[in-house]
């Protein structure tokens, strides 16, 4: 449901600031693999949205297609 | 001639052939707009001349252009020069032509000479008028201002279903390099003709309908005929393509000058192949961004730990090394304390024993004096007591007279009859006691 409500935009947002913090050490040992985690799930997303035919919006886009 | 008051064909085309170089002895100048213009392989140039309704743009008249190669070949550069504008169709021309009718090939217009500055006149007069009004309006920007999607991914197109155009575009979208997935659906309007305005608002419209699942509009259209460009002139298309709220990218298939359609764009391309190249770049970009990213994520973790890691290496090492330093450091107090200590002992020793040898003298030097003191007390007590012995006494006369071994002081402790002995300094004798006299009676 969290997905549902994310965008491109604000993911590549969120990696940006996850690797500025990584870039400029701010990131704690201890918090490093939740972070990691976290930045492969918006990974994910944003490559599924760039690389992978969503079929709901086919489906959408298609319908007065015949 | 004359066979039953008929004419042959032949003869009815050399008498209108006739007339016509009657009527027009010199070479006239004309206004009107090419059409089909072709190139010919041996250089020649073949056109209609045409002239359309100024309001409905319905075809009025037409006529067939000749321009022969030796004057298309420096007609058409000059032409070119002066107006920007490649010599094609759907412009509006003023041609000095001279009338021409043959009886096979019929009535046709031979171009001799062009007037550039009536075309150049005509395009700009109508571009800057529509152009003028949207400005006035407001409009003329306004979908150029719109900011363009992030992911350009959902393209509603205008394009007929018919023209090589679209299948160009969706092949060039589906060809991407890396894959990136694009939505497309077509939304068919006539891109020639008298409709062109009256189709693509209508596209537009519908678009406006379901406006939520796209990001962009593109209209295209594919090569053909380019007669037809001024249908993309007007003032209806540009201000509902200016107004439309989502980026309008065009490509209309023509390689020269802009039409107020492309002017009012948020992007124009020259052929929809280019339109397609534009949206994969736009996703082309957003993916370079999600790799560096995704790199960054990957690498930047892995040389942290490194650093991590070597620091704890560092102190492993280090840790070691400074207790040892520590305990030399400590090692060596201690013993530059025991140095210490010890020169400072041997150092009073050395101070001691001075005193000591220096004390030796005078002790001897005591011991001597005490000495001599005491032999010569001790020489006195000698000579004292020599002087009291018995033995002295006795040479002296005395004598001493002893009762059972002791010696007597009182005649009180004797009784008549007891026997005394009395040493003299040379004997003894033994002696009875006679009679007893008191003290008293002595």
């Amino acid at each position: 449901m969290k997905a549902k409500s994310l965008t491109y935009a604000t993911a590549i947002e969120r990696l940006e600031s996850i690797v500025e913090a990584l870039e400029n050490n701010d990131i704690d040992i201890d918090a490093l693999q939740s972070k990691l985690k976290e930045a492969q799930t918006l990974i994910k997303f944003c490559k599924e949205k760039l690389y992978t035919a969503d079929k709901d919006i086919k489906k959408l886009l298609s319908t007065e297609e015949e | 001639m004359q066979t039953d008051g008929h004419l042959t064909l032949v003869e009815l085309n050399y008498l209108i052939r006739q007339s016509i170089q009657h009527c027009f002895p010199q070479s006239i100048w004309v206004q009107a707009e090419t059409s089909d213009v072709r190139t010919a392989s041996n250089g020649h140039c073949y056109l209609e001349f045409i002239q359309k309704d100024l309001y409905t743009h319905a075809l009025l008249a037409k006529a067939k252009g000749i321009i022969w190669s030796n004057v298309f070949k420096s007609l058409r550069p000059y032409f070119e020069k002066e107006t920007g504008e490649t010599f094609r169709s759907g412009i509006k021309v003023l041609v000095k032509v001279r009338v021409e009718f043959s009886e096979l090939y019929g009535y046709s217009l031979i171009v001799e000479e062009i007037d550039p500055t009536y075309t150049i006149g005509d395009m700009v007069k109508r571009r800057k008028e529509i152009l003028d009004r949207l400005t006035k309006e407001g409009v003329l920007n306004l979908n150029k201002e719109l900011t363009f999607p992030m992911l350009p991914q959902r393209i509603a197109v205008i394009s007929s279903a018919t023209a090589a155009g679209y299948g160009d575009f969706c092949n060039q979208l589906r060809q991407n390099k890396r894959g990136i997935v694009f939505y497309t659906r077509l939304f068919p309007a006539i891109m020639q003709g008298d409709r062109i305005e009256e189709s693509i608002i209508q596209a537009l419209d519908k678009i406006y309908t379901c406006i939520d699942q796209w990001d962009v509009v593109v209209i295209i259209r594919g090569g053909g005929a380019t007669s037809d460009l001024a249908g993309f002139d007007t003032y209806n298309l540009a201000t509902s393509v200016a107004q439309f709220p989502l980026p309008i990218i065009t490509g209309i298939g023509h390689e020269r000058d802009d039409t107020v359609l492309d002017f009012v764009a948020h992007l124009r391309a020259k052929t929809p192949t280019a339109a397609a190249e534009i949206l994969i770049h736009y996703m082309n970009q957003c993916a370079e961004v999600l790799e560096r990213l995704t790199q960054s994520i990957y690498l930047l973790p892995t040389r942290l730990l490194q650093t991590e890691k070597q620091r704890i290496a560092t102190y492993t090492q280090y840790i070691p090394a400074l207790v040892e330093k520590r305990i030399q450091t400590e090692q060596h107090k201690l013993q530059s304390k025991e140095h210490q200590l010890l020169s400072l002992w041997n150092s009073r020793r050395v101070q001691d024993s001075f005193r000591i040898e220096s004390l030796l003298p005078r002790i001897m030097h005591a011991i001597e004096k005490k000495l001599n003191v005491e032999t010569h007390r001790l020489a006195l007590c000698e000579q004292k007591t020599r002087l009291l012995s018995p033995q002295h006494i006795l040479s002296k006369g005395y004598s001493l007279t002893l009762k059972n071994g002791k010696t007597l002081k009182d005649s009180k402790d004797l009784s008549v009859g007891d026997i005394l002995v009395t040493h003299l300094a040379k004997g003894k004798i033994e002696s009875t006691i006679t009679q007893i006299h008191k003290k008293n009676e002595s």
